[in-house]
């Protein structure tokens, strides 16, 4: 088979099964979305039954005729068994999980068994698998599949398949799930240059000048884990009171991160900075809003304002995916790079 | 393909982790399937063997590590080079069936892999094989599945590692689907077209077997009185004749050279293919017998004095030999009748034959040819015309000789090295059946008569419940026939003379007194003869290994026939390949619909999850489609939003259904629940038709597709 035909061949064999199999976050394994085909070694096991029915025929043994049938019913047996142990199955998307562009995104799965028990499952997307063991009927368990991601934005596995070769591995029953819910998945965090806020802080009141004649040195009061070298012990000597200058405080507002601070870059550098910036900023605990076209985030500060502000930096620009595309390493790679900016703005968070 | 892609993560790819539970099962397996190979492996490949696997195990325990590339070459080089100096070229099943040992033993050392394992599983699965083609015995063949099963016990673990319900679950899942497909294995078993076989396979063996040979020394059937072995088996269509008529002829020893008697004019040619194993079949008429003989590795067959042929696979010979076409090398079934009226006398020894049985060396033994002379002399003197009468009388007195002299039956015969005949006869007058028969045959034909000595079988006992008989190989006897004009040939029998015994009881009566029966042989269970549980046991063994071979081992292509003609409607090859088929077809289709009809009636079974469908379709018609994820309450209070006139039922439908749901099973009443739901369901109903009549432009949408029924 030429490339092109196996290429063409593949690309219809995918669309017939996700014809077969529609989206959905909860899957009910039947006859309907369950496959079944002898595995490599089944293929080698039926040889070995045709060898042995010649050996029998050959040497007019009885016995070997006898264990060849025996043979070949187990196999079309384990055919049964193989099927049951999936069919019935429900797959249910529980969570899709979040992270950073490069990093194996976590999607939370639930088996829950029907009438018969499921043993030996083994779940996987395009990279990882997992081996889920069993299920007895009646009864379910929660997997983490870990998913990989090159880009930012929605990520939504194709398909997650689901797989069993019990009891005898020479039959393998398989079907695919293929959520509707997309993973979010975080611009990956890359260290900021200098960052200078073009929005105009109106309630920015403490700033100063330094003594030693820098301009725009802030100066607070300290806290614990700021640098002695950043005390200004002459003003301690003056006053009794231990007081930090500041100096990023001078370089615009600290509590705007702003995508129109990078003059020059690329948007998704911009994100991927400001995605560095708002997880230092989170890690510090300090207040700061996010300014992205189209949508703003008041300053506040917090682990759920954190993830508030990556997800707003995940979907940026970004559509929900709909039913019909596939886009298995989040949606950054089918958009085009220089999306203008009055693009959509960020879907609902 | 893309379906069948998936290499990179193969759950079982991962290599060097096979499960100990699994490599055990294999392990046992293999020693299992040596169990049947034991006598004719030499005994350094099973003590490799073992080595070998042990050494597996050992580096599963991860005490030893496997042997590295270098190591593993080596050794295999060497264990080769051993195979091949011991097997020095010859070529057999034997020593193939060994090497095919040895390569599993040595495959233990490169087991790391899922797929080394299926390896080890193909190769193991057709060394069962293989050991049908030996053994076929209902024991062996118990061991040999029971190892089959063993295998799949394995497979089981290495898919499953920690395989639920543990073993007794395994063995019980395995022991359900054998039951389950058993009914259409036996179909097939009956049903398969038996064919001829594909292309001639001789099953060259080069173990030797035990039994009697083309050549007698003095001293042979002795050894092989030793062996209990069975020899064949006989079903009677009539009644069993006396013991002391049952002399199973096997061959004839013409030519004595140098002490040892042999079989001159033996024809070599051996016809292409297979002897069939399964001749005769039906009902035995009255005078036919069923032989069941345990293969030889030779084309001679037994027959009793004065029988045809009346199964095809053996043809009947000169001298009322009967052969096959081909050595038996594997249990081999054939009938004969025993002809009621005799035969017609042959009228004249040819020359030829003559020469042939008159045949003796030219020189020794002189005391012997002299005593001929003298009975020679003896019976000339008898006034008669006719020199049968004469011939006759020479074989009186020689018989009468034997009987009135102190000659002895013994299994401990003297070494008689120098002129054997003469010091039995005159000297040491203690020896087997062999030697009284040659010494008979060489008297007789220093008289002039023609003579010669037949090797076979004598009596045999009764097999449990008297059904049938079985000859052992300590049933081997050697008797003489000499030729006399007019009767033909006639048997004589020395032994009958100096241990009447022998051939009116058998050989556990001729020699009891001397104590030597079976002596060598500690394990034979006709030894304890005398202990009536042992006897017991070993003969019912022996009916049921009868029946198993009878109906199970010998159905091949005739008794299939046979089955076939007795079925409504004339079955031939042909219509049995459809019938096969057919069995398949229909095992197949019963078994998709068994697990179609299964699967609906799983979906049946709740009761409440059809109800809620039914809901669910109820308010998709309404114009409610169901949302995924939606809780009953919530489409209810949609529901109510849309079709005011169903807000209470639906209300309540809800509640109830949220009541089962959550309500601790105990407090549950199922029935009475699901009744009431149904009833509100109709109301529901109902109340949307009247609704629906008083606005006939109700919008109505297709339920939402989709697996949202939760």
């Amino acid at each position: 088979m030429s490339r092109l035909t196996r290429s063409r061949w593949q690309t219809w064999v995918k669309k017939w099964i996700n014809r077969r199999i529609p989206r959905s976050d909860v899957q009910l394994l039947t006859q309907r979305n369950l496959f079944i085909l002898p595995t490599a070694a089944g293929v080698v096991f039926c040889m070995l039954l045709l060898i042995m029915l010649i050996t029998g025929i050959n040497y007019q043994n009885s016995l070997i005729y006898l264990v060849t049938f025996l043979l070949g019913a187990v196999f079309v047996g384990a055919m049964h068994q193989t099927h049951r142990n999936l069919s019935d199955l429900e797959l249910t998307l529980v969570q899709a999980g979040e992270g950073f562009a490069g990093d194996d995104i976590l999607f939370r799965l639930r088996a829950a068994a029907g009438k018969d028990d499921a043993i030996a499952l083994t779940l996987s997307d395009d990279d990882f698998s997992v081996r889920v063991g069993h299920v007895p009927a009646g009864q379910s368990i929660d997997i983490a599949l870990r998913v990989p991601s090159a880009f930012r934005g929605y990520l939504r596995p194709d398909q997650i398949r689901i797989e069993t070769r019990f009891p005898f591995g020479l039959l393998k029953a398989w079907s695919w799930m293929r959520p509707v819910s997309a993973g979010l998945v975080f611009p990956r965090p890359i260290a900021a240059p200098e960052v200078i806020s073009a929005v105009d802080d109106g309630d920015q009141t403490a700033s100063s000048r330094s003594p030693e004649g820098n301009d725009h040195a802030e100066l607070r009061p300290w806290r614990e884990g700021d640098m002695s070298q950043r005390v200004m012990w002459k003003r301690y000597a003056r006053s009794g009171q231990m007081v930090v200058a500041d100096w990023e405080a001078d370089k615009g507002s600290p509590h705007w991160l702003d995508f129109d601070a990078f003059p020059g870059t690329d948007h998704e550098l911009r994100l991927s900075y400001l995605s560095w910036l708002v997880l230092e900023r989170g890690e510090n605990n300090t207040r700061f809003g996010l300014n992205l076209p189209g949508q703003i985030i008041e300053p506040e500060s917090g682990p759920a304002h954190t993830t508030r502000c990556l997800r707003a930096l995940a979907t940026w620009g970004e559509k929900k995916p709909r039913e019909t595309v596939a886009q298995p390493h989040g949606t950054r790679r089918y958009s085009p790079s220089d999306r203008p900016s009055d693009a959509t703005p960020g879907a609902p968070v | 393909m893309r379906l069948l892609r998936r290499a990179k993560n193969e759950p079982d790819k991962q290599g060097g982790s096979l499960p100990s539970l699994a490599l055990l099962w294999l392990i046992a397996s293999f020693a299992l399937l040596l169990t049947p190979q034991l006598d004719r492996l030499p005994v350094w490949l099973i003590l490799v063997c073992v080595a070998l696997a042990g050494w597996r195990w050992l580096a599963q325990q991860g005490r030893v590590r496997l042997p590295g590339r270098w190591l593993r070459t080596g050794i295999m080089l060497a264990l080769v080079a051993v195979y091949l100096v011991q097997v020095q070229g010859s070529f057999t099943v034997d020593t193939a069936a060994s090497f095919f040992v040895l390569a599993v033993g040595l495959k233990w050392l490169e087991t790391r892999t899922a797929r080394d394992f299926y390896v080890l599983f193909y190769i193991l699965v057709y060394l069962a094989t293989v050991n049908f083609l030996f053994h076929q015995e209902i024991h062996w063949a118990l061991i040999n599945i029971g190892a089959i099963a063993l295998l799949l016990i394995g497979l089981q673990v290495l898919n499953a590692p920690e395989l639920p319900g543990g073993m007794k679950a395994g063995w019980g899942r395995l022991g359900i689907m054998l039951l389950k497909v058993l009914p259409v294995v036996v179909l097939l078993f009956v049903f398969f077209p038996r064919m001829a076989p594909l292309w001639s396979v001789p099953l060259v063996s080069g173990q030797a077997r035990t039994g009697i040979s083309d050549t007698m020394r003095p001293g042979d059937i002795s050894s092989l009185a030793q062996s209990s072995e069975r020899a064949f088996r006989v079903t009677f269509g009539g009644s069993m004749p006396e013991y002391r008529d049952r002399y199973w002829r096997g061959l004839i020893l013409d030519t004595l050279d140098d002490g040892t008697w042999r079989q001159s004019g033996y024809d070599p040619y051996q016809a292409p293919g297979r002897v069939n194993v399964d001749g005769g079949v039906g009902e035995l008429k009255p005078g036919e017998y069923d032989v069941l003989m345990e293969p030889t590795d030779q084309r001679w067959a037994f027959a009793l004095e004065g029988s045809v042929a009346v199964s095809n696979n053996v043809i009947k010979k000169t001298d009322n030999l009967f052969r096959f076409r081909r050595p038996a090398d594997s249990a081999v079934r054939y009938r004969l009748a025993l002809e009621g009226g005799d035969e017609p006398a042959a009228e004249a020894l040819l020359p030829g034959d003559a020469r042939r049985y008159l045949q003796l060396p030219s020189e020794g033994n002189p005391r012997a040819r002299a005593l001929a002379d003298e009975l020679r002399r003896s019976s000339d003197e008898i006034p008669a015309g006719d020199s049968s009468v004469g011939d006759i009388e020479v074989i009186r007195t020689l018989l009468t000789r034997f009987r009135e002299q102190p000659y002895f039956y013994t299994l401990r015969p003297p070494k008689m090295p120098d002129d054997g005949i003469d010091s039995l006869l005159f000297d040491e007058k203690r020896g087997f059946c062999a030697h009284y028969a040659g010494a008979t045959t060489f008297v007789l034909r220093s008289a002039g008569i023609p003579a010669r000595v037949v090797v076979g079988y004598q009596g045999g006992e009764g097999g449990a419940g008297n059904e049938y008989l079985i000859v052992r190989q300590y049933d081997a006897h050697a008797w003489v026939e000499a030729w006399v004009e007019g009767p033909g040939w006639i048997r004589i029998d020395p032994t009958a003379a100096i241990a009447p015994d022998r051939i009116e009881s058998g050989l556990r009566d001729a020699v009891a007194d001397e104590g030597s029966f079976l002596e060598n042989n500690w394990t034979s269970a006709q030894r304890y003869g005398d202990v009536a549980i042992i006897q017991w046991a070993s003969l019912h063994l022996d009916r049921i290994n009868y029946q198993w071979q009878r109906w199970v081992v010998g159905y091949q292509g005739q008794s299939q026939m046979d089955l076939m003609s007795r079925l409504p409607g004339g079955f031939g090859m042909r219509e049995l390949g459809y019938l096969t088929a057919g069995i398949v077809g229909v095992g197949l289709l019963i078994a998709g619909l068994i697990s179609a009809l299964q699967m609906r009636k799983g979906e049946r079974r709740d009761g409440y999850q059809r109800v809620l469908g039914a809901w669910h379709k109820l308010c998709g018609r309404a114009g409610v489609p169901v949302r995924h994820g939606e809780t009953p309450t919530a489409l209810a209070s949609r529901l109510a939003v849309a079709e005011p006139a169903v807000a209470d039922s639906a209300r309540l439908f809800a509640r109830m259904v949220n009541s089962h749901y959550y309500r601790p099973p105990s407090a549950r009443d199922d029935a009475g629940d699901l009744t009431r739901l149904r009833r509100l369901l109709a109301t529901m109903k109902r109340q949307l038709r009247r609704t629906g009549k008083k606005r006939p432009g109700i919008r109505r949408s297709e339920p939402h597709s989709g697996k949202h029924s939760d």
